[in-house]
């Protein structure tokens, strides 16, 4: 039995490392795919992802994988509605992107064709609307995300508005529609389609990206192609991308119109209704983490090196603080690293542990534009945008 | 079948979960018996682990109005549920996952048991012999979502045609009791319905 189980536990990293884009990703065929998927069990490699569901596959990274500028492909968060689709259908023999809608010219593009564009290369933080969730009280309905379903990746791909341009935008196109090849199992679930205003998609920092960190996108990151909207919650960032249309308004749909929005004034608890005015989720607010110490964790009295990242969408992080007082009082952590826009910024900050005990660490971040990091993020019904503190307990033994 | 075994493991499950049911003082007795009915984590199994797998649910702490609402989308979205199914879920999952109930519930998988019977039926007597044209229905509303229309595959394999068709008793089995990702059935197809599907493959 002990035989068999570990065969098993092999087999899943294997499977794992496939879909991630360190073996042959493109080639699993789906029915298999996802009868493994099925066959996945929660956390079954600590070191790597932590599970949260098991199918459709939706994991976070072990925040202590955060003392790394860049996250690993094969460390990185994986969400979506319906998992990925068939490695046939994005195949490069069969694949292609469809430009349409408000355009002068409709066009249909190969990878080939695709990558006649200038290509361009951006390092940025993905992270899931939904990160965070669990602390949110009341508690909220959908997948129970902790801090690890963000990561910060370098991504190479063609610029989206080249592509529009290449196109021709009519006048009246106000929102870039995006749809993905992914399929729910039943065909009355609506489709995954978003759109994102007209603005963002000709940013020159908006991308179509088929590269992660200098390796071919992988299957469960979106290959052959993702859009990168730097800045944004990761919604935006439609994986398997197939089609692009221009539109006068927003998409319709479940996943624009109902979910992945916020209220725009006030909030109703816990009644499942947004009566109120609800704008998309666009923007990630500021926000950092601690990636070392490791919450539990036990360290000596004496010099505790604390290390983290922050981020803040489309601005700069201008300073992260830390506390031992649960917020009383506030050092300043010392930014190190790469100082990109988009990116995080990793910090450090030394602590004089001089008395055993149990403490908690506190960060907050603040960004160029003056946002706080909060002590806690309002509620909103579906639980999105957590950017409360980030908080570790640790134990200082005698030295 | 170690009998002493099974009871071992039911009864510290069934204390465990009365328990956690007298400790939610806002449920009425109505929801206690509702939960204690196992058919609510069968019919996780069979009707909401079609789309998702069941850990979703568990990890979800919700009042009785978001798991109602929770339902009600779903429905809306095309899971096969009715009324009285509803009903069942969610006296179970909100007596079962209310917002304080401790983060540790144990996982389904471990009171169901992977891929053990849920409900022994007596072997019947004789064969039950099936009729195409109800499988149809049957399939359609069970089988359809993961094998295909027509049984032409889906998530799930291809059935028309499938040469486990001529192994009758492994194809029971496997409807009752499941086999890999495909999740029993025991609880909700009888063996009537199972040899109406199989009799109605045959013909695809």
């Amino acid at each position: 039995m002990k035989g068999s189980g570990e065969l098993a536990n092999v087999s899943r990293r294997r499977w794992l490392k496939t879909l991630l884009g360190f073996g042959t990703g493109l080639v699993m065929h789906p029915a298999k795919f996802l009868a493994w998927a099925a066959d996945m069990t929660p956390a079954s490699d600590e070191s790597t992802l932590t599970v949260r569901v098991s199918r459709p596959f939706e994991a976070e990274t072990p925040v202590r994988a955060f003392t790394s500028f860049l996250t690993p492909n094969d460390h990185f968060f994986v969400r979506s509605h319906f998992g990925p689709p068939s490695a046939e259908t994005v195949g490069e023999s069969q694949w292609t992107l469809h430009v349409g809608g408000a355009v002068e010219r409709s066009n249909q593009l190969t990878m080939e064709t695709l990558k006649q564009f200038e290509p361009m290369t951006i390092t940025a933080v993905l992270q899931c609307s939904g990160n965070g969730r669990a602390y949110h009280r009341p508690k909220v309905p959908r997948v129970q995300w902790e801090r690890g379903a963000v990561g910060n990746a370098q991504w190479t791909g063609v610029r989206l508005r080249d592509v529009l341009q290449a196109a021709g935008v009519r006048a009246e196109a106000r929102h870039v529609m995006f749809q993905g090849a992914d399929r729910p199992v039943v065909a009355t679930v609506p489709l995954f389609v978003r759109s994102i205003p007209l603005e963002k998609a000709l940013h020159p920092d908006t991308l179509l990206a088929y590269e992660m960190n200098g390796r071919p996108l992988p299957l469960l990151h979106g290959a052959p192609l993702r859009v990168i909207t730097p800045g944004w919650m990761a919604e935006s960032c439609i994986k398997w991308l197939t089609h692009i249309e221009l539109r006068e308004d927003e998409a319709s749909g479940y996943f624009m119109q109902t979910a992945y929005r916020v209220p725009v004034k006030s909030e109703q608890k816990d009644t499942g209704r947004t009566d109120n005015a609800t704008a998309p989720v666009e923007v990630m607010p500021v926000k950092s983490l601690i990636s070392s110490p490791e919450d539990g964790q036990a360290v000596m009295a004496g010099g505790v090196r604390i290390k983290g990242v922050a981020w803040a969408g489309e601005t700069r992080i201008a300073k992260v603080e830390v506390s031992i007082d649960e917020g009383n009082t506030w050092q300043r952590a010392q930014l190190a690293g790469d100082d990109r826009l988009y990116a995080w910024r990793q910090w450090e900050f030394l602590w004089q542990a001089m008395v055993q005990g149990t403490f908690a660490i506190v960060c907050r971040a603040t960004d160029e534009r003056g946002h706080v990091q909060p002590a806690v993020t309002s509620w909103n019904p579906s639980g999105f945008l957590w950017n409360g503190w980030d908080r570790v307990t640790i134990r200082v033994h005698p030295s | 079948m170690n009998t002493s075994h099974v009871i071992g493991g039911v009864i510290p499950i069934g204390l465990l979960v009365f328990s956690a049911v007298m400790a939610s003082s806002q449920e009425d007795p109505e929801s206690v018996s509702a939960m204690l009915d196992p058919r609510g984590e069968r019919l996780i199994i069979a009707r909401c682990a079609v789309c998702h797998s069941a850990d979703l649910i568990t990890q979800q702490r919700l009042s009785r109005t978001r798991w109602q609402a929770t339902i009600d989308k779903m429905k809306h979205w095309g899971a096969e549920i009715s009324d009285q199914e509803a009903d069942l879920l969610i006296g179970y999952l909100s007596a079962r996952f209310p917002p304080n109930a401790p983060a540790n519930v144990p996982p389904l998988s471990h009171e169901i048991g992977k891929g053990e019977p849920l409900k022994q039926e007596p072997q019947a007597p004789s064969p039950v012999i099936g009729v195409a044209a109800r499988g149809a229905g049957v399939f359609e509303h069970n089988c359809q979502a993961c094998h295909g229309r027509g049984a032409m595959g889906g998530m799930g394999p291809r059935l028309a045609k499938n040469p486990i068709l001529k192994l009758d008793v492994l194809f029971r089995e496997t409807v009752l009791y499941g086999r890999g990702p495909m999740p029993a059935w025991s609880s909700v197809l009888s063996e009537r319905d199972i040899a109406d599907v199989h009799e109605w493959l045959l013909t695809r």
